[in-house]
């Protein structure tokens, strides 16, 4: 009894030191010191629980499935985004240039992840949709029909949000890829480009250079055409179509320019553009559940309008008939009024 | 105090929703589910200060009065946020041997007595269930935070410590310490909620001084028990932030009968004067107004609308003190600019519809793209501000309504000047007379001021002619035998209030009005403009605050709970002007006063002052609490 005492009295001890960092006061030391107590008095007053029985043959709860398969979804969905937010610095770090780090991944890989994410989220909003039909189908009360709605929508969110997480990586990565190839691309252009604009010595040099290399260029074909055309030879290459095949070259690279140029756009564009239909596709589906149920409503109202009408036509020929039939009751009447006066005169 | 009391009290509740574990900062977290119970003073705490949607994204799935019928949800935890009465005891007790949830934490809105534990102690044994009562927690909230800047102590039982149950002729001591010991509680939690200390000050010889002994009798015990201190540990560094601490003045009612009287002019006083307003909650019938229904027709049920005034509606929050002809004004230029913006997202998309048609245009989309985004991300937003301007359109309408019918801003001028003791232009007997110039109770509330400010009692023949005149117009009486004794008595104390000078200028508004083309034809409503004066209460809150002898505050009794011994002495011992300042008034208080005690702390840069209430009660209620005086 007196090392109880002196248990419930050290649990009072610590339990009086509140957790400084929140204004309430944390007194479940307390109270589990006050079932101390509890215990020891109805010991003392004899009365028995027989708690350690109950104990051993615990009733068991009705454990529904619903609340373990909704937790392996969350699970899951953590998988899936501790798994993107792993890889996310590798899958994103494709901008670097400077291939020095090991553990760059390849497009491959990177094609890869995209299609299992894809399909991993495919199958979590399968689940959830599957739970919510088992819900709906389940006989149970309203207050728990509720909360597992509520529950199911706990879990889309934070797919939802998953989801975001995927699709950011994703436009990063085709914007860096945009980005890359227009790097790549920019030697070239930049020196026509300059041939085009600037009129100052070392670019023309350049275009000297470059009209060089397009002369070799275009030599290798001409040179065929040397075999081909006998006693054409390189120097007899006139200025004049010289200065063809370089107006040829320049609208050629110009064309090409103002296509990639476009083409560029349209890449930005079109992200864009599928980032706004996104939103767009969400409201459509909450518009469709609407909808779906405008579309109920409105089968049963003109169900019913067809049992009025029904209705209707079968009073109409009750009241119908119920005339004909008082009409002949009258009739009957005045002739049997006919037949007695008659019978009696 | 650096984060206002409605923060802090936010901040507590989120923290015990979410176990009783700091909140953490990352959006994807797993959501855990759960279910919250509370009972009718939880709910009222909770309501102003979480929308459902926020207790959702909490992982709240449901929320139940702990007194309904609940299912068993198995494989859930509940929260439990309730006061620890015999009766949600009881009840819980019931859940524990039912077994409804999986886990149970159980928050206690004020302290919980010792036996009341063992009493949950034993019924969770019985039924097993120790395990699963996971946490208990006292979580000193039980006060109602209205706005960053006041508060209210109950609103579910509030005739239980309204102005009448204290004031009562045949009140008992022991009622009266009951009274005071719920107000006092309810003020402690406050204060650890804030986590600061004050120093206190009252007048003497009323109810106000029992609740200050009372509080600083409770302050002074907890502070000296060492080891369970609620003012100690990280508390105190959040108040640190102002090296002073604040000034709680507490007054009684009776200081100032007339400002709960008085006819409004401020938008967010005369919501609450003239429709339903409850814990920032208006609730208000539209539909069918006052057309006759065709015969044989059933009547047209007209729907009642219930609209949320919240701190993050900032046409509510700019607004809610001004006076209403500017608030119309202000309705009408924000449903124009939000009509602008409208027509640019409409212009958006024809533009659209004609760049689909046209080839080769995938150049012209590239700055329409842009828009289309920018549009399309502002839409939402768009669409709450729509319904914010629809819900203020339909209130303001509703309460001109109510001015245009009961002719309130003729009261308000003439309350006004009645107060201010400036000349008036019409007598007394004529407004009362007027037969559609207001209701009987409004006419009451206008004699009654007139009563309390007049210097001398009005003489015996005025005065039978007033209640025959009050008579004819259907008043009922009682107040005035109430007032007339509280008047003696006052007269005998001390000198009577004075209430300042307030000046009340007619504008030549009716050009004006039209002129901008308003919804709201104001003709014929004075469009008033309301000069700076100071209510009973603040002037008693300035000389305090700035140690100003005067000879209405001189005579204040001083506690200081930090101080070892207590004294009676009134020599405050800080000489130096306070900073921040709580006023409460025992006994009822109205949104007129907070808004003048707002309006005071912006005329002085950097003062803070908060206002409390033992409850809220709009001037109808007032003089029914009066006239059940009066009766007696």
């Amino acid at each position: 009894m007196t090392s109880s005492v002196g248990d419930v009295s050290v649990c009072l001890q610590r339990s009086l030191r509140c957790s400084c960092t929140d204004m309430a006061v944390d007194i479940t030391l307390l109270f589990k010191a006050s079932v101390k107590t509890v215990k020891t008095r109805n010991k003392a007053i004899g009365i028995g629980f027989d708690s350690t029985k109950d104990e051993i043959f615990k009733r068991s709860r009705p454990k529904s499935g619903f609340s373990p398969k909704a937790k392996e979804v969350i699970t899951n969905i953590t998988k899936l985004k501790d798994f993107l937010l792993q890889h996310r610095k590798d899958y994103v770090s494709a901008g670097s240039l400077i291939s020095s780090d090991l553990t760059r991944m390849t497009d491959n890989e990177r094609d890869q992840i995209d299609q299992d994410a894809q399909i991993f989220m495919r199958t979590c909003s399968e689940a959830i949709k599957q739970l919510r039909n088992e819900a709906v189908k389940q006989v149970t009360s309203a207050q728990i029909k509720e909360h597992r709605g509520a529950v199911l929508d706990l879990i889309e969110m934070y797919l939802r949000g998953v989801c975001k997480l995927y699709s950011e990586q994703r436009a990063i990565r085709v914007k860096r890829m945009v980005d890359k190839k227009r790097l790549s691309r920019l030697t070239p252009e930049h020196h026509s480009r300059v041939a085009k604009t600037l009129e100052v010595e070392p670019t023309e040099e350049k275009t000297v250079k470059e009209e060089s290399s397009e002369k070799s260029v275009s030599e290798v074909p001409n040179n065929p055409v040397n075999l081909w055309e006998e006693g054409r030879v390189e120097d007899e290459l006139s200025p004049e179509e010289i200065q063809m095949f370089e107006q040829e070259n320049q609208r050629l690279v110009s064309e090409m320019n103002s296509l990639v140029d476009e083409v560029r756009q349209i890449e930005g564009k079109v992200v864009e553009i599928s980032r706004l239909q996104e939103i767009f596709a969400e409201k459509v589906l909450q518009q469709e559940t609407e909808i779906d149920s405008i579309h109920q409503l409105v089968v049963g109202a003109t169900e019913n309008v067809k049992e009025g009408n029904e209705d209707i036509r079968e009073a109409i020929k009750n009241n119908a008939g119920f005339r004909v039939w008082i009409l002949f009751f009258l009739v009957m009447c005045s002739f049997s009024l006919l037949f007695l006066d008659w019978y009696d005169s | 105090m650096a984060a206002s009391v409605r923060e802090k009290q936010t901040v507590a509740l989120k923290r015990m929703l979410n176990f009783n574990a700091p909140p953490l900062k990352n959006t994807a977290a797993e959501p855990v589910w759960k279910v919250l119970i509370y009972d009718r003073f939880g709910q009222d705490i909770i309501s102003p200060l979480l929308s459902v949607k926020e207790l959702r994204d909490m992982g709240i799935t449901l929320h139940l009065l702990l007194h309904s019928d609940r299912d068993p949800i198995p494989d859930v935890p509940a929260v439990y946020f309730v006061m620890p009465t015999e009766e949600n005891i009881d009840r819980i007790c019931q859940d524990l041997r039912n077994q409804l949830y999986e886990l149970y934490y159980l928050n206690f809105i004020s302290a919980i007595s010792r036996s009341k534990l063992e009493d949950i102690a034993s019924a969770a044994l019985a039924a097993n269930a120790v395990t699963q009562v996971t946490k208990v927690y006292d979580q000193y909230l039980n006060f109602i935070t209205l706005e960053d800047d006041m508060f209210t102590l109950c609103h579910q039982n509030k005739e239980l410590i309204s102005y009448h149950a204290i004031n009562r002729a045949d009140i008992q001591d022991t009622e009266m310490e009951a009274i005071m010991d719920t107000v006092v509680d309810s003020l402690f939690c406050f204060f650890v909620t804030l986590g600061a200390v004050p120093i206190i000050r009252c007048p003497r010889g009323n109810a106000a001084e029992m609740v200050a002994g009372k509080l600083d009798k409770k302050l002074r015990e907890n502070l000296r028990d060492a080891r369970n201190s609620l003012f100690t540990g990280d508390n105190m560094a959040a108040g640190q932030f102002s090296f002073q601490r604040p000034l709680f003045v507490l007054v009684d009612r009776n200081v100032d009968m007339a400002t709960p009287l008085h006819h409004t002019w401020t938008y967010q006083a005369l919501i609450h004067d003239v429709l339903d307003f409850q814990l920032n909650r208006v609730v208000m019938e539209e539909g069918a107004g006052a057309d006759p229904s065709p015969a044989g027709a059933r009547p047209k049920k007209k729907n009642r609308k219930t609209y949320d005034l919240t701190a993050a509606d900032k046409f509510w929050q700019k607004h809610k003190g001004s006076p209403f002809p500017e608030v119309a004004e202000s309705v009408q230029q924000e449903l124009d600019s939000y009509r602008a913006q409208e027509d640019e997202v409409k212009h958006l998309k024809s533009i659209m519809g004609l760049e689909g048609e046209d080839d080769g245009a995938i150049s012209m989309l590239s700055d329409n793209t842009a828009k289309l985004t920018s549009a399309v991300s502002s839409l939402p937003e768009l669409l709450e501000k729509k319904r914010l301007i629809d819900l203020h359109t339909n209130v303001a309408t509703a309460v001109l309504d109510h001015i245009k019918s009961r002719k309130l801003d003729v009261y308000f001028e003439y309350e006004e000047k009645l107060m201010s003791k400036s000349t008036l232009d019409k007598s007394l007997l004529d407004i009362i007379s007027d037969p559609d110039a207001g209701t009987p109770e409004d006419k009451m509330r206008l004699f009654l001021i007139y009563y309390i400010t007049a210097q001398q009692a009005p003489s015996e023949s005025d005065l039978e002619q007033y209640k025959t005149a009050l008579l004819d117009a259907g008043c009922d009486l009682s107040p005035l035998n109430y007032i007339k004794q509280w008047k003696a008595f006052t007269k005998m104390a001390a000198t009577p209030a004075n209430y300042g000078n307030s000046g009340v200028k007619p504008m030549g508004l009716f050009s004006r009005v039209m002129n901008t083309g308003s919804q709201f034809v104001m003709e014929g409503v004075k469009n008033l403009v309301l000069k700076q004066h100071n209510l009973p209460v603040t002037r008693i809150l300035d000389n305090l605050m700035e140690m100003k002898s005067n000879p209405e505050t001189d005579d204040y009794r001083y506690f200081d709970p930090k101080m070892l011994r207590g004294s009676e002495s009134s020599i405050p011992r800080n000489k130096n002007p306070f900073q921040e300042a709580i006023v409460f008034v025992v006994g009822g208080g109205n949104y007129i006063e907070y808004q003048n005690l707002v309006d005071y702390a912006k005329f002085k840069q950097g003062k803070k002052v908060v206002y409390g209430c033992s409850e809220l009660s709009n001037a109808a209620q007032f003089t029914k609490q009066l006239s059940q005086l009066g009766q007696k």
